[in-house]
């Protein structure tokens, strides 16, 4: 990212000789008075002309006020510093820490030292997504003879002008129906992989585990519940053993391709020793995936 | 780093007693970011006991069947002083005034962009709400007819034409939403161009405090959402006084123009209420976790992505009106779509709290409050997106119980955690951590009683809006418990202000850095002098505190 907008406009803008001062706006009532005028006038258009004459006055009254407070040269009052410095300083940990952990370099615990990129989670999703269709078809050809049923039935879900359609109508070929599937079957799998990659970094350990059966299942019971209610169309005919089995291929699936990338290290990798970054010594007792944190208050018993 | 500030006990005033008048003209003329925050904060404060105080009566009246509290005329305009109210008087005006006393101080600048255009912002938006009130009074016009606005929050036409809402109230309504409009642009411009042009050194994009970086996506949305609203209002205007038919059906005018004009600010607005509040909450888990926020630029794509994302879903409060099934779809999947950014969000605040030493301060308790409530409220919200179901829910109590979830559970939860939080930089003086703790548990009752079980006559056909109801409907012992909810909150919030009150005389001296916090606004005493920082600071990470902290060990090795 670039360096836009430095602040220093702020120390330009109110230059000062004297370093015991500092320039500010000066108070000024206008910008008031302009906006009582603008009120008044509007409150005028409800009760009574003369009202909004006022409020016109007002309002002239305002901005020429205004005006002058900003030019020709905008008009500043020095305030004088006063007082004493104060620093900064953390009470809670910083003796404490160095009286009992002298050894310790830092105060805080490192994160997790390698995690996924959240694209590894769209990329798990994307292949889920594909892989799903095996099952689905598997099961349009068993039950229905043909390979587009199952799409073509996601595809009413969209549609309500297909809700009566019939089971063969489903199974032919149609173009609006393979469309309509393919946007919803794609954007589905792309957001639950975005999601699932959201919470990767909770979880890094076992993505196979959350990815290829806690998601499923939960993701199964949710529909379960409220699929009477979001598609009634797909309701009534959904077989919950194939659909099931689909969601199962996904989350295999996208659980294995995940695992398959390599993680990614963080900024926190910088600071370990070199000894550690470079391989020689491990850093297991650094590392602690499950709780991703660097609590600046480990290890100190208050 | 170290600023220059006044020695910290100089919160005690020992200069004598200024004059009354001096402190009020000191007020008045201010053009000090600060300052104007707090007048923005406080002007929302008395809204919002006003309202509620509304509410209440509402809510009296609707506790048991064939009340007459109230007459069914004062009911309408009831409920449409309260939603106005709330939302442009309560809501806008203190997250502004939040969002003015911090942001300057986070990106270690002296004020804003544009001082003065500050000022004129808070005071048009607060003659607005004036306006609104004086109505009461001066409301009956000519005719006689009306006096408070009583068309509802949303004022859909044909109510609002002429024939049907004779009189001024509901130009009162129009006016008093003009000027404020006027006032949420020049603050958002004010925001925005200060986010931009007056950072600190150091403060690159990636470096600001994420409170910042949602401030930023608000303002746009501000931008983008109250000039279709300032549009439709002047369009209302002309059909009102000047004989035009934007919205007149019987003329060739459509009243669904207006649905879509207000709702295409409606649902962004509310967006622009909650943004403000994860941002808050982004400043506030972390330093009570004692932990860095967890997926810093993930949180800044996922408030991006949801900036743009809260534009495409507008027409799901519109189901009802026979879109047809393409725009029904569109605005389902669109809305759903939205969990998706939110979800992420979700997730790394509780991937924060992992693993952190959390510290259970009133504040924290409130933040995690919200993040349970706003949790259930986005599903009740993906419940309503799905068409057919929401065409047999909406308009019922349980949309005013999904939104309320939203706007109570999740918006004033962890506003009253900012407060908690930002108190004592604000005023020098900690708030009392033990009346804090009564404040939230006796708010929690109240809001869990109220708004959990308005779900259920909602559920069973209880319509929003109605005046009273029959005995035999099996709704009053829902109603009986959502109003006696109220009183609990009602007590919660009294305790709330009395710790305000009495914290300002007499709690404990906060001192700059009472949280052992992060970000620069607790590098200066509070409250922060005039100047904010004798010397503006440099900054090297994005929790310079910590590396003033921590030289041996500073953020920046790390990001
Ligand atoms: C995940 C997020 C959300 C979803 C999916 C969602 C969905 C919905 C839907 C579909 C409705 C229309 C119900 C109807 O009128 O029939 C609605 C109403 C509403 N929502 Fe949400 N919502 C969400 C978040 C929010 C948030 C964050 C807020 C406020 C800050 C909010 C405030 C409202 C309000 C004020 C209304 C009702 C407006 C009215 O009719 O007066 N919602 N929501
Ligand atoms: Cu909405």
């Amino acid at each position: 990212m670039t360096e836009p907008g430095k602040g220093d406009a702020v120390q330009d803008e109110y230059p000062t000789s004297d370093p015991n001062a500092v320039l500010l706006p000066q108070p000024t009532a206008w910008p008031l008075v302009l906006a009582l005028g603008i009120s008044l006038i509007m409150a005028g258009m409800v009760t009574n002309v003369a009202v909004g004459i006022l409020g016109l006055l007002l309002s002239v009254a305002g901005s020429f006020g205004w005006f002058f407070q900003v030019l020709p040269h905008e008009a500043h009052e020095s305030v004088p510093v006063t007082g004493e410095e104060i620093r900064s300083v953390s009470t809670r940990t910083l003796m404490e820490r160095e009286h009992r952990h002298p050894e310790s370099a830092t105060p805080r615990k490192i994160l997790p030292v390698e995690t996924f990129r959240i694209t590894t989670g769209i990329r798990g999703g994307i292949a889920g997504g594909i892989a799903m269709i095996v099952p689905a078809t598997i099961f349009s050809l068993l039950k229905y003879h043909s390979i587009w049923y199952a799409m073509n039935l996601l595809a009413a879900g969209g549609f309500v002008s297909w809700a009566g359609a019939s089971d063969t109508f489903l199974s032919q070929f149609h173009l609006q129906g393979l469309l309509a599937g393919l946007l919803i079957h794609g954007l589905t799998s792309l957001l639950v992989g975005l999601l699932y990659g959201a919470m990767l970094p909770m979880f890094p350990r076992y993505p196979i585990v959350t990815a290829g059966f806690m998601a499923p299942l939960l993701f199964t019971g949710i529909l379960y519940s409220a699929l009477g209610i979001v598609s009634p169309i797909l309701n009534q005919r959904i077989d919950w053993f194939w659909f099931i089995m689909s969601q199962i291929a996904f989350g295999l699936v996208c659980g294995f391709v995940v695992n398959l990338q390599t993680r990614v290290r963080t900024p926190q990798f910088q600071a370990l020793p070199f000894a550690v970054r470079a391989g020689l010594h491990s850093d297991q007792d650094e590392r602690t995936h499950q709780t991703p944190t660097n609590t600046d208050e480990k290890g100190i018993s208050k | 780093m170290a600023t220059h500030a006044p020695v910290t006990d100089s919160v005690v005033n020992s200069a004598p007693r200024r004059l009354v008048l001096e402190v009020l003209h000191d007020w008045v003329t201010t053009v000090d970011h600060k300052k104007i925050g707090l007048m923005y904060i406080g002007y929302a404060l008395i809204f919002l006991v006003i309202a509620g105080f509304e509410a209440l009566l509402m809510r009296v009246q609707l506790s048991i069947p064939n009340n007459h509290f109230v007459s069914p005329q004062v009911f309408n305009q009831l409920f449409t002083m309260h939603g106005t109210t709330m939302v442009f008087f309560v809501g806008m005006p203190v997250l502004f005034g939040f969002g003015n006393y911090l942001i300057p101080l986070m990106i270690g600048a002296r004020d804003m962009a544009f001082p003065r255009l500050n000022a004129f912002s808070f005071w048009i938006a607060s003659f607005g709400g004036l306006l609104l009130y004086f109505s009461y009074l001066g409301g009956s016009g000519l005719y006689g007819a009306g006096s408070a606005p009583d068309v509802g929050w949303f004022a859909y036409a044909p109510l609002t034409a002429h024939v049907f809402s004779p009189g001024h109230s509901t130009d009162y309504w129009t006016l008093a939403i003009l000027l404020s409009g006027i006032g949420s642009i020049g603050t958002a411009l004010n925001i925005v161009t200060t986010i931009i042009c007056m950072r600190c050194p150091g403060m690159k994009l990636n470096r600001m405090p994420l409170l910042v970086w949602l401030y930023l996506v608000m303002s746009c949305l501000v931008f983008v959402t109250v000039s279709p609203l300032t549009a439709a209002q002047i369009m209302l205007m002309l059909d009102r006084y000047l004989g035009s038919h934007f919205f007149d059906t019987q003329a060739g005018g459509s009243a669904v123009l207006w649905m879509h004009f207000f709702w295409i600010f409606g649902h962004p607005e509310v967006y622009v209420l909650i943004l403000p509040s994860f941002a808050f909450a982004n400043e506030i888990i972390p330093v009570y976790s004692r932990k860095a926020i967890f997926g810093y630029p993930a949180m800044v794509a996922a408030s991006v992505g949801i900036g743009f994302i809260s534009l495409s879903v507008w027409a799901h409060h519109m189901f009802t009106v026979g879109m047809g099934a393409g725009a029904n779809t569109f605005f389902t999947l669109a809305t759903m779509i939205i969990s998706v950014p939110t979800g992420i969000k979700i997730f790394n605040w509780l991937a924060t709290l992992w693993g952190g030493k959390i510290h259970f301060t009133a504040s924290m308790m409130f933040a995690v409050g919200f993040l349970f409530q706003f949790l259930i409220a986005g599903l009740t919200g993906i419940m309503l997106s799905v068409a057919p179901f929401d065409w047999q829910l909406s308009a019922s109590y349980f949309v005013v119980a999904h939104f309320h979830y939203v706007l109570v559970g999740a918006i004033l939860f962890i506003l009253f955690a900012a407060f908690y939080y930002w108190y004592p930089k604000m005023t020098g003086r900690l708030l009392s951590e033990k009346l804090g703790k009564w404040h939230f548990w006796i708010f929690l009752i109240g809001f869990h009683l109220t708004f959990d079980f308005m779900h259920i006559p909602g559920l069973e056909g209880m319509p929003r809006r109605i005046y009273t109801y029959e005995a035999d409907r099996g709704w009053m012992m829902w109603n009986m418990i959502v109003s006696s909810g109220a009183i609990f909150q009602t007590i919660g919030t009294l305790l709330f202000v009395y710790n305000m009150v009495w914290s300002f005389i007499k709690g404990p001296i906060a001192g700059p850095d009472p949280w052992d916090a992060w970000t620069l606004e607790w590098s200066t005493t509070s409250p922060p002098p005039h100047y904010n920082f004798a010397i503006i600071p440099t900054v090297e990470s994005r929790r310079p505190l910590w590396d003033l902290k921590h030289p041996d060990d500073p953020d920046s090795h790390y990001e």
